[in-house]
């Protein structure tokens, strides 16, 4: 594996591990399967792009307007696909459909504001290329990682030590449990979405630093978003974090030594071999507790 | 005395089942009831239509004046957390457990109001008094605990809010004699001054001499209440 290889798989590793992380979360907690993760990853996109033209070149400024912009689409999510139809039978399937008419309607709203002309991010973490011993990274991937990695560990941290924390990671393990020690579902779900969208935000600021931002940008991250929330087992941090550096590094192994149309075929091969083998992801060989 | 629950001809069911038959009882302040009953006949729908789980229930239930029950056709569980935050603890038998969490944050779970968290430390040190064994346990996830410890867990977890209410549903179900004599004993410690305790259980005999009085359900109704235990063998 060539250094360009080893770090564009750490790089999309990073942000795929991101969206992972949010379609799980969403998932395990609310029971919904979000498909307008792709939206709000879109949508930050132009956030950012918005920003940076009218507010300024910064890269704090594109960062935090991808971030707030993604949040607010959380909210928007919140609204729209969970407020009125959760306590609603067959809540799930509602949210399926609801999630993916967000998408679409948004994202052809996209399309018709702002054109179908690609979009490019002013370079957030600068342009130049750091080196390392051996290896060569520009400042955009290390940015990205650096970026990433702290996020993920922010989070985490968060999630295990704060009052909130707790209270998402209970509606995540028992939602009649979270209940019964007087956690409201609705306020969670607030959280949680708001939280997983300015996530996806964050997630689109760092990819639009090598892809432009377009309205069906969000389509791919969410596809590969929801393999590797699959594959780490859904509800599960840890295995969407694996997860996403098995996907990530086999991206980018495909992309550089059998070609980039490739990818979706052996990502989806991939899936469909682990789910057959272990059912549950990755998760299931994690903790062995979780029997029930 | 004062009553801190009055349940008023209340009925209650899953789809279209109908479980309870227009249940009325009343607990009193500093309490301990056991509430006994074959397997099937209501004990623990009655704990949910309490807190709200149940799938439609109809009737009063007040909570210290305050009514937390009502007619109600849809959406079970949607007030569960209000129910629980006006002091309501349900020690539940499937124990309803954060599977992945550990005995610490299990714990402190049980705190999750916001008053009760900035106690977290000595509520938990307490709990931790009452059931010795789950010191050493604090880190494990739950889900690696045998079915005893886990009982710990969710008395504790009950034990750690501002309660006024405790109903705890069959604390020996599945657990060997004499862990469940020691579940009970355990139980017993909990101070009852500003609230009450309601036991369902199916073994009279582990209730002998532990609770004020009994109240029988069957078939979905109360059949019968007692004073003394002794007297109530051939109750039910």
């Amino acid at each position: 594996m060539d250094m360009f290889t080893l770090m564009s798989g750490l790089q999309l590793t990073c942000i795929y591990g991101i969206l992972a992380i949010g379609v799980s979360i969403i998932w395990s907690s609310l029971g919904m399967l979000n498909l307008a993760h792709g939206f709000t990853f879109a949508v930050s996109g132009y956030g950012a792009w918005w920003a940076a033209i009218t507010l300024g070149n910064s890269g704090w400024i594109v960062l935090g307007a991808g971030v707030a912009t993604g949040g607010l689409v959380g909210l928007c999510i919140y609204f729209i696909a969970f407020l009125y139809i959760y306590d609603k039978p067959n809540y799930p399937i509602r949210a399926l459909i609801a999630t993916m008419a967000i998408n679409m309607v948004g994202v052809q709203t996209l399309m018709w504001v702002f054109g179908p002309r690609m979009k490019s991010l002013p370079k957030v973490f600068g342009s130049g290329v750091v080196r390392l011993g051996e290896v060569v990274m520009t400042y955009g991937q290390m940015g990205t990682i650096i970026c990433s990695v702290g996020t993920l560990g922010a989070l985490l941290t968060w999630l295990g030590l704060s009052r909130r924390g707790l209270e998402i990671r209970a509606v995540m393990q028992n939602r009649e449990g979270a209940a019964l020690v007087g956690i409201s579902l609705r306020t969670t779900a607030l959280w949680v979405l708001v939280l997983t969208g300015a996530l996806a935000g964050l997630a689109a600021v760092l990819l639009s630093q090598t892809f432009f931002v377009n309205p069906y940008a969000g389509m791919q991250p969410l596809i590969k978003g929801l393999i590797v929330a699959l594959l780490g087992g859904l509800g599960s941090i840890g295995g969407a974090m694996i997860g996403a550096l098995i996907i990530g590094f086999a991206e980018a192994l495909t992309a550089s030594y059998l070609g980039g149309q490739h990818v979706l075929m052996v990502q989806f091969g991939m899936i469909i071999a682990i789910l057959l083998i272990r059912p549950r992801g990755i998760a299931g060989l994690l903790d062995e507790s979780r029997e029930e | 005395m004062s009553e801190v629950l009055s349940v008023s001809g209340v009925s209650a069911g899953y789809g279209s089942l109908r479980v309870l038959h227009d249940i009325s009882l009343s607990i009193n302040r500093g309490e301990r009831v056991g509430l006994v009953g074959l397997n099937g006949h209501g004990k623990s729908t009655l704990f949910r239509t309490i807190t709200g789980l149940v799938d439609w229930q109809n009737g009063s239930i007040t909570l210290n004046g305050v009514q937390i029950g009502g007619k109600r056709t849809h959406g079970p569980g949607l007030k569960t957390h209000w129910i629980a935050r006006q002091g309501v603890a349900l020690m539940p038998q499937g124990d309803a457990m954060f599977i992945g969490l550990t005995v610490r944050q299990h714990l402190d779970a049980g705190a999750f109001t916001r008053l009760a968290w900035s106690e977290r430390h000595d509520r938990r040190e307490k709990i931790l008094e009452i059931f010795p064994p789950l010191r050493k346990l604090l880190n494990q996830p739950v889900g690696k605990l045998s079915g005893g410890e886990r009982r710990m867990v969710t008395l504790g977890r009950g034990l750690m809010g501002d309660v006024k209410l405790y109903l705890v549903d069959e604390p020996s179900l599945g657990l060997a004699p004499k862990i469940s004599r020691a579940v009970i004993d355990a139980l017993m410690k909990v101070e009852l001054t500003e609230g009450a305790m309601v036991i369902a259980e199916q073994n009279l005999q582990l209730l002998e001499g532990c609770v004020d009085r009994l109240i029988g359900i069957h078939g979905g109704e109360i059949k019968g209440a007692a004073d003394s235990l002794s007297l109530q063998s051939g109750m039910i």
